[in-house]
């Protein structure tokens, strides 16, 4: 037996060459029926597996060893037919199925070179692109720039002129590859990957391809609402009508599948737009996720329930911040968990929650003051940059919620009296933001670390870090920080005898506090105020006395 | 004889035409005989007295001595206990500077067993963390130890220490064995804890609690920032006293002087401060003005008499007169630089503190600051104090705020008459 090692293939068992012999009859059975293969790799789907990934290049050398060249062909074909199904296939291990279907059509594209087949070889690129566009072994950014080589081998033969619709179909691909590259400028990506939806869509149009103008159609929606060039309530305006338009083909009875993906991206679509009411368009955006999960079960569709899952949560999580209500963030910290454990950790999807997941758990602190709350925070956020690839553009934003809210555990612990590792946390958040673009952070871990320093009877250090935040919540122009890093330093000062120029700073905090309406706030300052007062006065009566 | 035998004399001939048999000056303590040291040793009156107190009950104690970089913690941590050693011969004392990537009771247990070369079990130890033990260093003597077995050099190595598995219990099993020999107690001195990361000493002393409060004294040294501001304050209680030590004032510094120099004076052994062969070869006047530019701190009186003796010695003058004095702190401010070695940020915030004269966290700009691209002025204070410690800079007594100057030295660039000589 040989062994199993890089470039070897292993030969197959007879589990393997059974299934595989099944699938091939079946296939010829089916003639084009996709459900119908779908139904025989349900029943089959536990040989979707390794040994099956390992096996597939020798079982192809075999099927096409001494053959006539019409019987390779056949081959070919049959190994392309596979890629598809198998990618297509919503059930088994996501993960697996991919890489199967890519090695399918690597070994096909064996037999179908570009020189012999142009066609079949440019159909073939074209899967594989979409193929590499899903995968999720390997590098994400690398892999998504295999997904755009391959779009763009295909449209070297695929031109509009000699083959309009199959041209449309890379086009749509191409535009999908685009929308989710994760190297070169972000904004343009999705000026490139609008450009080939629009193009696609000169061929695609209603009349003529109804189903295909309005995968197109959901496909622009939602590449409008991640846009970052242009006016941003435009451009979710332009979402919200595309994938309205797609609705208007894709119909819950006659494209489940489709119509639950339109209603998930209209909803992340309402979820995000400016205009209009903001809680009707929560409302909406809720309808159009729940809608969509109808279809999108966790049984029959366990990613894409997940994904929607997810969305749902987002949306309850915003529609807190209008309600005040904890019911909606309890629900969405339950959606999201659940969505974890379907999910294939480290998949994009998996790194979308978890950070969903931080910022939910993140918000429910606010209300509960729970500190596990807080502790789960931040290790869901840890969990999703230990996933996430330094290239992925959303990295920057978790990374930034990662400090933040070690920065508010940290003050939080040192309250809870557990001041050693709560200053180690504060103290690595003012280290970590430091750098980062995000300077309203920075100044809140400053001021927090100054808190942390006051309830410590650290006079120096809170009085540093106070005014170190104070610097620059007044460099940011933020009243609010303004107010709590004055009314900081002035405390600290008076606690160590300056009483003067502590006061100077009491008076600073009062008068940020009024205009901000917080009387209540300026009220405790003016207490602290008349205090200190009181107390220059009577060292005054002293000294003359 | 040869060129280099020639030069040597030259120079030894050049130190000796000032009146001193060598330099005295040495920016560190544990680089001195502990007779030297106790023969220079001059003030904290006031806080040996404080310690000395605590030594006259049999309750064990523990001391944190703080005080800013170059204040003289180590001298003074010495000096107490070569008291200790010479008062109360039935206590044994102990001296460490805390050595990189270790904990406090690995550091007591190594300090403790090289005090005690005739105790196997104590040996065996050191043997088994891979450091010579005192068997082979032949002479038993726990201070001077520490500036040629371990102290900071450890950290520079960075031997491979294997740590017991038990430290604590290690170290208390020695101090059992140590007690019996030395019924009076056991005094660990660990010095330099402010020379590792604050959040790290901060962890140490949290995870050291439970020797802290064992068998022996401790005598622990740092310097406020970070470490004891919050060591002092949250964990009431851990110290028994904590000493802070201020800069020296003007007639202390120029008694020190007075020390240092009769040291290595030869035929002149005058003690007078009122004599002015006391500070020879300095004159009064130039004696007075090398103790204020010193600024109070004994490492930066160190290291400016270093520079101006041997200013004078190139110079083959044989008094310190005001000119001599001037070339001397001149060449002081491009030595301390090179001595500094700065990197680029440590660089870019002396020249600014330069420009400003002073920088303060109360008084500092946004603008300065992003200058220096940071947001915040504890982001440049690690720098500030690391200008400190090379003595390019120093604090300024402010009360509500922490402020830096730079150390008022002439500039070498300023034309200098020549020097006549006499």
């Amino acid at each position: 037996m040989a062994k199993k090692g890089f470039g070897q293939s292993i030969p197959p068992t007879r589990r393997i060459k059974n299934f595989m012999r099944l699938f091939m009859e079946r296939v010829v059975e089916a003639k084009g029926n996709e459900t119908k293969i779908h139904q025989f790799l349900k029943s089959k789907k536990e040989n979707l597996d390794e040994t099956l990934l390992d096996a597939l290049p020798s079982i192809f050398a075999t099927l096409t060893a001494d053959r006539l060249p019409n019987e390779r062909d056949n081959i070919a074909a049959l190994f392309g037919t596979f890629g598809n199904l198998v990618q297509n296939f919503p059930l088994g291990d996501q993960m697996l199925n991919l890489e199967l279907s890519i090695a399918a059509y690597e070994l096909s594209l064996q037999v179908y070179t570009r020189e012999a087949f142009p066609e079949d070889w440019a159909g073939t690129q074209n899967n594989l692109g979409t193929a590499y566009g899903a995968r999720l072994r390997g590098e994400r950014a690398e892999n998504l720039e295999k997904a755009i080589a391959a779009c763009e081998l295909t449209l070297q033969v695929r031109t509009r002129k000699a083959f309009p619709e199959d041209w449309a179909v890379t086009q749509n691909n191409l535009g999908i590859a685009y929308s989710a590259r994760l190297r070169g400028e972000r904004a343009e990506n999705l000026e490139k990957a609008i450009a080939a939806y629009e193009l696609a869509l000169q061929v695609r149009t209603r009349e003529a391809f109804p189903e295909k103008w309005a995968m197109t159609q959901n496909n622009l929606g939602t590449v409008y609402s991640a846009r970052l060039r242009g006016e941003r309530a435009e451009n979710l305006e332009k979402a919200i009508a595309a994938c309205e338009l797609a609705l208007q083909v894709y119909t819950c009875e006659a494209f489940p599948e489709d119509w639950a993906a339109t209603q998930n991206n209209l909803g992340t679509a309402y979820g995000a737009r400016l205009r209009g009411e903001r809680a009707e368009n929560l409302e909406k955006a809720t309808a159009a996720c729940e809608l969509a999960l109808q279809v999108y079960t966790r049984e029959a569709f366990p990613e894409k329930w997940a994904v929607t899952q997810s969305n749902l949560a987002g949306l309850l999580v915003q529609r807190t911040s209008l309600t005040d209500n904890c019911i909606d963030l309890d629900t969405a910290i339950t959606l999201l968990q659940s969505a974890l454990e379907v999910t294939a950790s480290g998949s994009p999807t998996f790194i979308n929650i978890q950070s969903s997941l931080g910022n939910a758990l993140s918000r429910r602190y606010e209300h509960s003051q729970n500190s596990s709350d807080l502790k789960q925070s931040l290790q869901a956020y840890k969990t999703a940059l230990d996933a996430i690839s330094p290239e992925h553009y959303d990295r920057k934003e978790i990374w930034q919620a990662l400090p933040t809210t070690q920065s508010i555990l940290g003050g939080r612990l040192v309250r809870d009296g557990q001041w050693q590792e709560g200053l180690q946390l504060l103290l690595n958040s003012v280290n970590q933001l430091s750098t980062s673009d995000n300077p309203l952070a920075h100044a809140n871990a400053l001021f927090q670390t100054g808190r942390a320093h006051e309830i410590l009877s650290d006079w120096d250090n809170a009085r540093l870090y106070y005014r170190d935040a104070l610097r620059l919540y007044e460099h940011l122009q933020d009243q609010t920080g303004i107010a709590q890093s004055s009314a900081g330093v002035g405390g600290v000062l008076v606690s160590q005898g300056h009483l003067e120029k502590g006061l100077a700073e009491l008076a600073k905090a009062r008068e940020s506090y009024h205009q901000l309406q917080k009387h209540d706030k300026a009220a405790e300052v003016e207490n602290l105020y008349q205090a200190t007062q009181k107390a220059i006065e009577r060292q005054a009566i002293e000294a003359y006395v | 004889m040869t060129t280099g035998k020639n030069i040597f004399r030259q120079s030894r001939n050049n130190v000796q035409r000032l009146g001193l048999s060598e330099i005295p000056f040495t920016e560190s303590p544990t680089d001195l005989q502990s007779g030297t040291l106790q023969n220079i040793f001059t003030g904290r009156e006031k806080e040996l007295g404080q310690i000395f107190n605590l030594f006259q009950s049999r309750e064990r104690r523990r001391i944190m001595v703080y005080g800013r970089l170059g204040i003289g913690k180590s001298a003074f941590l010495l000096e107490v206990l070569a008291v200790l050693r010479s008062e109360i011969p039935e206590m044994l004392t102990t001296y460490i500077s805390l050595p990189a990537n270790l904990d406090l009771p690995t550091t007591a247990l190594i300090a403790l067993a090289r005090a005690m070369p005739e105790d196997e079990w104590a040996q065996q130890q050191l043997y088994q963390m891979g450091i010579p033990t005192a068997t082979i260093l032949k002479e038993r003597s726990a201070e001077v130890s520490a500036s040629f077995g371990l102290g900071g050099k450890m950290g520079e190595k960075d031997l491979p220490i294997t740590k017991p598995q038990y430290p604590t219990v290690s170290l208390d099993t020695l101090l059992e064995r140590a007690q019996e020999k030395y019924p009076q107690g056991v005094v660990i001195g660990i010095d330099d804890l402010d020379k590792q990361n604050p959040s790290v000493v901060r962890q140490l002393m949290h995870d050291a609690q439970g020797m802290l409060k064992g068998r022996a004294w401790f005598i622990l040294t740092g310097h406020p920032t970070g470490m004891t501001g919050d060591l002092l304050t949250s964990e009431r209680g851990l110290f028994d006293l904590q000493l802070k030590l201020e800069e020296l004032d003007q007639p202390t510094m120029y008694q020190m002087l007075i020390n240092y120099l009769n040291s290595a004076r030869i035929d002149n052994d005058c003690t007078d401060p009122t004599d002015p062969r006391s500070v020879l070869p300095f004159l009064p006047e130039t004696a007075k003005r090398f103790c204020e530019v010193s600024l109070g701190k004994p490492r930066l009186f160190n290291r400016l008499g270093n520079t101006i003796l041997s200013t004078a010695a190139d110079l083959q003058a044989t008094v310190i007169n005001p000119e001599v004095l001037e070339q001397g702190l001149r060449a002081a401010a491009p030595t301390l630089r090179q001595q500094a070695a700065l990197n680029v940020q440590e660089e870019r915030v002396r020249i600014l503190l330069q420009r400003r004269g002073s920088l303060s966290d109360e008084t500092i700009t946004i603008e300065d600051l992003e200058q220096l691209g940071v947001r915040s002025f504890s982001d440049i204070l690690p720098f500030l104090e690391r200008l400190e410690e090379a003595d390019l800079a120093h604090q300024l007594n402010q009360d509500a705020a922490k402020a830096f100057a730079p150390i008022p030295l002439p500039s070498a660039d300023d034309e200098l008459p020549p020097i006549k000589m006499s």
